[in-house]
Formats: C-alpha cells, structure tokens, sequence
C-alpha cells in the first residue's frame, strides 16, 4: 500500500530531536532523500512521520581539529567531492564520491543518508572504515560516539535507536598515507556497487608495510574492515608473492564471513582482483 | 537522376526541433481534458493458471472507482495481435504469464485506480507453467496456447551444406544465447481518449502505428471505422515495442462504455511488466570455409521464446534466420528458426528483430574461422562480402545497392591503425586491450510480405502544398525525411510544406515504423504523390507559358522556364486555374516494394527489395581482474544508400551503437527479478564510446533519391564488434550476451589473464 506519512520539518537540532522522542518509533529522516523516496514510491515506507533534517545547520560543515577530520552527517555528496579539506586528508573518500550515484543524486544524497541506510552497498562506508571513523549520535538526553564499525548490525539494520539522530563523522586524517577506493559496478556511472573495496597503508622506509586498513563493501552482510587480512600484511614486504597470497586470503575471509551465494562465484574473484588493483601501486 | 533542389542530403532543421526544446509538444500524458478518468490495470500474478473467477465487488466499492472491466465486457474480438491475434485484451478464462491483464479500473483518481485494483480477487487455478522453449516443444509440456507451443519454423536450405562440410579445410561449430531485453524508451507507454462532439472515439497516444491501432480499435469494440479515430501524440521513442496494443485497446473500452474522457499512463514498472521483451535466442552454428577463407556452408538451428504472446515473434523467427550467413555468399545453407511459446513475458519487435542475436552468432563464426585459418578478420569478411551479381541463401539475385564491399573499404585505415597503434599502447597492469570488427546485412521492409506504404499530398486553391502520411515519427525524423522528398520533387522548401502526420482522420495508411522501412517505402510513396502533382503542375504550366512541358521545371513554388527564369509562373495561379477547371489537386502515392514470398520448405524467395549493410570497429579494454569492459572507440560505416538528411543517419548511427553497446555488455531483463530501471542497465554518457559515423552512400535504384534505411542496421554490428573486441582483448570468447562482469571475468579466468601483468 502506499502510505502518506505526515512531514515535519524542525527549524534546530534540538526540535528534531525533541520530535524524535516521542515519534521516533514512527519516523523516518529524510535528509536528500535519494534511498527514503525509493522506498515510498515502493510503498515500503512504514513510517507515520518524515522528518526533514535537510536544513538543520547542526549537522552541517567540514573541519578539521586536533580531533579529527569532522563531516557533519547533513554534508552531500557533491560538497563532500568538491571539499580541499576532505581531498587533503580523506582522498579515499573523494574517490568514493566521485563514482557515487549521478550528479544528481551526488548534490542531495547526504553522507549521514549514506550511512544511516546501512546499505552492504554504501559506497561512503569501506572509506570511512579505513579513516576508523567515528559516528556522532545524538538524543535529547545528549550524545555518545560510536566506533563505525560497530555501529551495523547486519544489511539495512544501523544501531541507530530512534530517538537518535547521527550528527557527525570524526574521521582520522590520513596524514600523508596511502589511501584508495576501487570499486566495480555494471556501468560506468549510476551503478550500485558490485564490489568496494577502500585501504590505508602506511608503507615504511624498508619497504615493509606499516600500518594497513582495508575494508570491502558489498562482499559483506554489512561493509566491514578485513581484519585478518591486515594482520597478514602488516610487517610483510608488498612483494607480488605476498599480495598475491593475501587476495587468496581476501577471497576466503569473504566467503568464511558470507557464506556461499550465487553471486559468491563472481565476487571471489572479483575480491582477488580488486584486491590486486587496489595494491598494485604498493606493490615493489 | 533529376535535379533534387538540393533538398536531398541537406541536414536541415529537424521538423519540431524548436518546440521539443521549448517543451511544447504534447505528449499522451501531457493532454488536458475535461476531469478525465484515470485507468489501471491489474496484471495477473501468476505464470499460468486458469481464472476460475475475478470478483470486483469489493473493488467497486472504493470510492472515486466508476467502472471495472474484465474480459466480459469486450463487445466483439477480444484478441489482439498484428500478425497472429493470439493476445487477449483482459484475460479471458485463462493467463499465460505474470504480465497479462485480468482487470481495468477506471477510476476518479489515481489512488483510488490503484486501491480498487488491488481489491480485485481472482480466483486462480494454477497450471504446470513452461520457462524454457526447448522444453516447451516437449510432449509433456505443458501448453501455453490451445493449438500447442510451436508457433511458427521457417526453414532455409540451399544445396548440400553436410556435403560441402566434408570439402572444408575448417569447420567451426559454436551455440550462442542472448537474453530478454526491454526497450527502455524513454516516455513510458501512454494514452488519452475522448468522444468527438459527433460520439466517435478519439483516442491519442504514443504509437508506432497509429492505422494499425484503429484496425484493432474497431475489431475489439465492433464499431463502424469511422467511428474510431486514433491520433499520434508527441512519441518518445517506441524501439518496436509501441508497435503492440498497450493502452490504445484499454482507452477504447473504457471511451465506449462509459463516454467520459479518460487516460492511461504506464509507470516505469507496467511497461516493463506488461509490454514485449526483446527475443532471446539459442544458435548452434556451424560454418565452413576453404583454406583461403572462403565460406562453403553454414547450418545453423535456432530457437526463439517468444514468451506467452506471439507479438512480432514470427518476424523475428523469419528475418533471423534469412539473416544467419551474415553479408557474406554462401553457396550451401541450412537454417532452421523455431518460434516458441513459453510463459514467460511476451516478446515482440526490437530493433532489428533477431538480426542483432543472429549477428551476434555470425560475426563471432567469422572471427573463429579467421583465427583457425590465420587469417585476419578484415580479410575474411572482404573475401566473402556480397557484391551485385551474388546469389543470397534464399536465392535472391542481387543487383542493386550492395555497400557492404564499400563499409569494409572504409573502415580499413581506422582498423588497421588500432591494431598497429593504438592496440600496443600503454595501459595499467590489470587492462587488456582489443580491436573487434562487426559486420552485418539487413533488409529493409517486412520479410516477404505486402507492407505497402500511401500518401497523399494535395494543393489548395492558393498553391499551398499539404502532405498527409500516416507515418509515425516517433523520434528517428521521418516527417522531416519525408518532407525534404516531396519538397525536392516539387521545387519547393520544405518549410513551405505543410504537414499531417498519424492521424486515421486525415492520413491514410504507411504501415508501421518498424523494419527499417518508413524512409524507403514511405519516402517512395510520398514521392509517387508529388510526382503526380509536379506532372498536373507542369502540364498546366504548357497551357499558360506556351512552352514544351520538357523545358519546364518546379522552382521555389514557380512552374519556370528553363532557357529563361524569368518567364514563370507561380503555383497559386495554376492552383486556381485547376480548381476552376475542375482538374484534381489532390493525389495519392503508393509503394510496395517487390517481394517475393518464402516458400515455406526452402525459403526460397526474395524477402526485401534492398538490404542495408555496415561494418563496426569497436575498440575496448577489459580489467583482466573484475570483468570490466570499456569501449573506447565505435567507427561505424553504414551504406545507406543515399542519406536523405545526413545528421538523422549520423543521429541513428550514434544512437544504434549506444543500443549496441548495452545489447553487448549489460542489458539482461529477468522475468522474475527485473522491474525496473533499478535493476536494468542501459548505458550512461559515461559509458558511451567516441563514435566515428561514416556515411557510404550505395545509391539503391528502387529507393527515394537512392535512399534506403539506417534505423536498426545502426544498432546490429557494435555487439559483435565488441563481443570480438573482448575476446582480442583476453583470448577467450564469450558465447552469451550480455558480456556482464560475471562473464567476461570467466573468460579472463579461463584464458589464463586473471593475474597481474608484471609491473613495469
């Protein structure tokens, strides 16, 4: 059926959040609005309410503190892409951007849309995983921080409770490390990903890698660090034989993880391959 | 060939350009009438199953609903179908896949439409359902259609291929498939309808074949011809699939019942539920050359599903086999194509019926041929290229326009500069370069059958000139085609024409938009028109210059002089001068063009009076590592025959090759998964190639000013292009379209390139 759910559009933070604890249950955020109208026109929108947080100038703004790299959970895509700030210590993220949707869809799809859909397929979140990104949550009884990774609990599912509104992102910069975001899809734009892949890796002087964060979208329930595969790599030289063996492992993880699907057939390769692709310039 | 004014060739400004940049035309959804009633259809839910009763009761209750129709209330012919009326309008007794329509709502309002059709309860019984054509055919199956599931076999032999095989230095024997594809034009299937001030039904819509539509109209509702009139709307693409009835028959029984004006709009999701689908086929083909590489004898047996409805299925079964040997003479051929019903989506017409599929199977056999002989794949297809003189696998002489010599020629330095050059240039450690060529043939005009086109054009008695066709325009320019023909015949500019287009009150019949055909059949008829109102111009223009008709001519809207210019004169005074003397101003033109019917054994027969031909380059990379594939680079040289207004062949050019592009490597429609754009990949500007359009003009005898067709020719080779392209790139062929990430990573894998090059 479709539903018509009332619209509600708070002028500040604290109204939304105010509206969200005695409706929270019953509503649903509606920031650029690129996965909730899906859903409606679908009539898989339940929700009594919608509540409009696009123009709250909380959840707005890029800075950069002795913190971290904060995106406010409000920011599009498009700003995102076009931020200096982002470029200089999240390029990952640009990159995640760049591929992300449409033009269209790039100028009003929001980060914190991004990322409260808890979609396996979000293409915001293997970047954020590597930057070991934090979530901002805040309630009318205040806010708490949450690790990204912790934050989903299997595909569409955040742990976002509904009282609560994701407010920010703190972002660890990159700081001069390498940083990268492949990822495949069935065309060359307007393309939900088959398979993401973001990493961060520190390459040391005698050739060893240092630190190293990978993590995959779209090969998981939900988008999620590979951390066995980084165990194996760090302190390693990133020779061809031990890339090579570490997309194998890459590929066996996915699948220990998943399980075996249909797709499974395809993205175990295709996890070697863009594994191979996103190493490659690492590699000696 | 006479003087043309220089209105032939000249890429003039497309007629009604300025007003679809304004916004202006009216498209089906667009119109403005008086509260109309909004109808919805409910489809039925089920593969196959009988209906052992459709209650409404409750449906009928929910309020703004003022009708709901089922199969009951179709005064006459509930089925509908242009070449085999096999498809009911609304269900009766029975449904034969999840897109049949069981029920229609005519309602206040939307929501209240789409409230009361899910109110609707239909009692199903479910039959044992068929998916898969080759099981179709089996004894146990079971059937779709009373008279069992095999609709159609054409059959095409010439001499002894089995014999033949045994004299060739290779034989290549491959199966090939393709998948259901939906046209995804861009304006979703609509209509309007209203009662005329005398109670007869106006319906407007986006059609391809608005005569065809009112034939129908009168056959489902039982009225009097002119009682029925059908008038296209603003047409945002159709690709074949607007051929079918898909809303036109809904509006007419909604109008003949209840006389209120009404409207039928398809979301995204209905067109993709309830129109045709594209064929998809099975080939096994086998092919033999001789150590230099000429074809000696090819078999091939295909097998097209054709779903629960037969649509265009018996065209597609005829042209794709007629088609098989590719633009190429062989001397030995057994084909067979076997048209099945399964209950899956209907298919129907779609851009090239089957000559796409079948190109996709020829073109791939010339390359494995070319390869097992060391040949280069250029040099096969110029060693067995059809000229004037050759004899096709239906026995037709060829000895008109036969370009495709020309299309090989042309394409040469560009591909012989990607394989030197550009094939050898840098790129990273995952991506494989290929240079792939695709060549095809196709003819213009239904196969083997009458498809006559008529026009009409008529002067008033102050000169001015209008032409009537019934020719739907629906995006590719064929009014303005066709008016730069009449204009060239009658001296005039085209902008002095007045045209009506695709309105039965007004035009008269030229056949559908489809098969290539409305430039060279409808350009012809136009042109037989005005050919006898330039004739009654100049033989008047003898009485009133005094001067021998010879050394008359039609200038800028002047019967001249031809020694002396300024001795003329003008169109309004011989109009007058006629109509006072009762001399007919109004004149129709008629083309069929000559066709000789397959005989149903042999095949024997001449199915078109002219073919098309084209080769494509096609230049790709594929990512060794995910399956990736970038097309780069599409020369695509088309022998048209003559380009009537060269920037809609170079449009249809580009066009085609991004159709060809999704054809090849994403475009995959999932009866049980697809519906809608969410999940269907057409290409993007991201993904569309550089195209390079070259225009061979091998001027046809029979055609308009040489003219022949371009509209679906451009589409069919850039699938084997890049199909070949791929397989130069990995080293391994893909036999099933699309080439999707899934496929083209196996390939890559089975080639042994799934690995990193070595890092420079």
């Amino acid at each position: 059926m479709l539903t018509h759910p009332a619209y509600a559009r708070p002028e500040t933070l604290y109204e939304a959040l105010l509206f969200l604890k005695t409706h929270g249950i019953d509503t649903r955020p509606l920031a650029g609005g690129t996965d909730v109208m899906v859903d409606l026109r679908a009539g898989k929108l339940k929700s009594e309410y919608l509540l409009d947080i696009s123009r709250l100038k909380e959840l707005q703004g890029i800075g950069l503190s002795k913190d971290g790299l904060s995106i406010g959970a409000g920011v599009t895509i498009s700003e995102i892409y076009n931020s200096p700030l982002v470029a200089k210590n999240a390029p990952s993220l640009i990159k995640s951007c760049a591929f992300f949707g449409s033009p269209q869809i790039r100028n009003v799809a929001t980060i914190g849309g991004n990322v409260g859909n808890a979609s396996p397929s979000a293409d915001t979140v293997p970047p954020l995983l590597v930057h070991e990104a934090r979530a901002v949550l805040a309630s009318e009884n205040g806010e708490r921080t949450v690790a990204l990774a912790n934050l989903f609990e299997g595909p569409y599912r955040s742990g976002i409770r509904p009282d609560e509104l994701l407010i920010r992102f703190i972002l660890e910069p990159a700081d001069g490390r390498f940083t990268d975001f492949q990822k495949i899809g069935r065309r060359k734009a307007l393309a939900i990903s088959r398979m993401s892949m973001a990493l961060l890796a520190d390459p040391k002087e005698d050739g060893t890698l240092g630190t190293v964060r990978l993590a995959l979208g779209s090969g998981t329930p939900t988008p999620m660090r590979m951390e066995a595969v980084e165990a194996f790599l760090k302190g390693k030289r990133a020779d061809r034989q031990t890339v090579e063996a570490g997309s194998r492992l890459m590929a066996e993880e996915m699948v220990r993880i998943t399980g075996r699907r249909p797709s499974t057939e395809y993205k175990e390769k295709a996890v070697q391959g863009l594994f191979l692709r996103i190493l490659a310039p690492l590699v000696e | 060939m006479k003087s043309n004014n220089g209105m032939i060739g000249k890429s003039i400004p497309r007629i009604g350009a300025i007003e679809r940049l304004l916004g202006k035309p009216l498209f089906s959804a667009d119109m403005e009438l008086d509260h109309p009633l909004v109808l919805k259809v409910l489809p039925s839910d089920r593969h196959h199953a009988r209906i052992l009763d459709i209650d409404t009761a409750e449906a009928a209750r929910v309020e703004g609903v003022v009708e709901i129709f089922t199969a009951e209330d179709i005064p006459r012919n509930h089925l509908t179908g242009i070449i085999n009326k096999d498809r009911p309008l609304l269900a009766k007794n029975k449904v034969r896949s999840k897109g049949d329509a069981v029920a229609l709502v005519a309602a206040l309002n939307i929501h209240a439409a789409e409230t009361a059709a899910k109110k609707i309860h239909v009692v199903y019984e479910d039959l044992p359902s068929v998916h898969d054509p080759e099981e179709a055919l089996k004894n146990h199956a079971s059937k779709v259609h009373e008279k069992g599931n095999l609709l159609f076999t054409r059959k095409i032999k010439k001499g002894n291929p089995e014999k033949a095989f045994e004299a060739c230095a290779v034989v290549v024997e491959k199966t090939y498939r393709t998948s259901f594809l939906e046209h995804t034009y861009l304006e979703p299937d609509a209509g309007a309808g209203y009662l005329d001030p005398d109670g007869n039904l106006v319906i407007i819509a986006s059609t391809q074949n608005p005569h065809y539509d009112h034939s129908e109209l009168v056959s489902l509702l039982g009225v009097a011809p002119e009682k029925v009139r059908i008038v296209q709307a603003a047409t945002g693409g159709g690709f074949g699939s607007k051929l079918d009835l898909n809303v036109q028959g809904f509006i007419g029984l909604a109008l003949y019942h209840l006389k209120r004006p009404v409207m039928c709009t398809f979301t995204r999701e209905e067109t993709y539920r309830m129109t045709a689908k594209r064929h998809p086929l099975k080939m096994v083909f086998k092919t033999g050359a001789d150590e230099n590489g000429h074809l000696m004898a090819m078999t091939a047996k295909m097998i097209c599903d054709t779903g629960a409805y037969g649509s265009y299925g018996l065209a597609v079964a005829s042209r794709a086999p007629v088609h098989a040997t590719g633009p190429y003479e062989i001397d030995h051929v057994d084909v067979e194509c076997r048209c099945v019903y399964t209950n899956n989506p209907f298919a129907g017409a779609m851009r090239g019926f089957g000559v796409p599929q079948a190109a996709f199977a020829h073109e791939s056999q010339m390359d494995l041929l070319a390869e097992a002989l060391g040949m280069d794949p250029l040099e096969i297809r110029r060693v067995n290229a059809l000229k004037a003189g050759h004899k096709t696998a239906t026995g037709q002489l060829l000895n008109g326009s036969v370009g495709i010599d020309q299309c090989l020629e042309a394409v040469k330095p560009h591909y012989e500069n990607a394989l030197k050059t550009w094939l050898h240039g840098e790129t990273d450690f995952a991506k494989q370069r290929g240079v792939g060529l695709g060549a095809m043939w196709y003819g213009i005009g239904n196969t083997g059958v009458q498809n006559p086109s008529t026009a009409h054009i008529e002067m008033d008695g102050e000169g001015r000139i209008t032409l009537y066709t019934g020719c739907a325009d629906i995006g590719q320019g064929s009014t303005t085609v066709l008016s730069q023909i009449a204009a060239a015949v009658l001296g005039i500019s085209p902008d002095m024409l007045c045209m009506v287009v695709g309105d039965t009150a007004f035009t008269s019949n030229a056949g559908a938009t489809s098969a290539s055909r409305q430039t060279y059949i409808s350009g012809n008829a136009v042109k037989n028109a005005a050919e006898k109102l330039a004739d009654v111009l100049l033989t008047e223009g003898v009485d009133l210059l005094k001067r021998p008709k010879t050394d008359l001519m039609l200038e800028n809207g002047f019967v001249v002089y031809k020694k002396d210019p300024d001795h003329r004169m003008p169109f309004s005074k011989i109009a007058a001068r006629a109509a006072k003397r009762g001399i007919p101003l109004r004149w129709q033109g008629y083309f069929d063009p000559e066709t000789v019917p397959l005989d149903p054994e042999t095949g024997e027969g001449v199915p078109y009076a002219t073919y098309a031909f084209a080769c494509h380059v096609a230049l790709v990379t594929v990512d060794v590592l995910t399956g990736e594939v970038t097309v780069h680079k599409i020369i695509a040289a088309h022998d048209v025959g003559r380009a009537i207004h060269p920037a809609s062949v170079e449009g249809q050019i580009r066009g085609g090759a991004a159709m060809g592009v999704g054809f090849a490597l994403m475009e995959e429609y999932d009866p049980s998964t697809t519906r809608s754009l969410k999940d269907y990949h057409i290409p993007t500007a991201m993904d569309m190639p550089e195209i390079i359009p070259i225009i061979i003009e091998s001027s046809e005898p029979t055609g308009p000013f040489g003219a022949k067709g371009v509209g679906e020719p451009a589409l069919i080779p850039t699938a084997p292009a890049v199909i070949n392209g791929i397989t130069n790139a990995v080293s391994a062929r893909i036999y099933h379209l699309p080439a999707n990430l899934e496929r083209v990573l196996e390939a890559s894998i089975q080639s042994g390139k799934f690995t990193m090059k070595e890092v420079a």
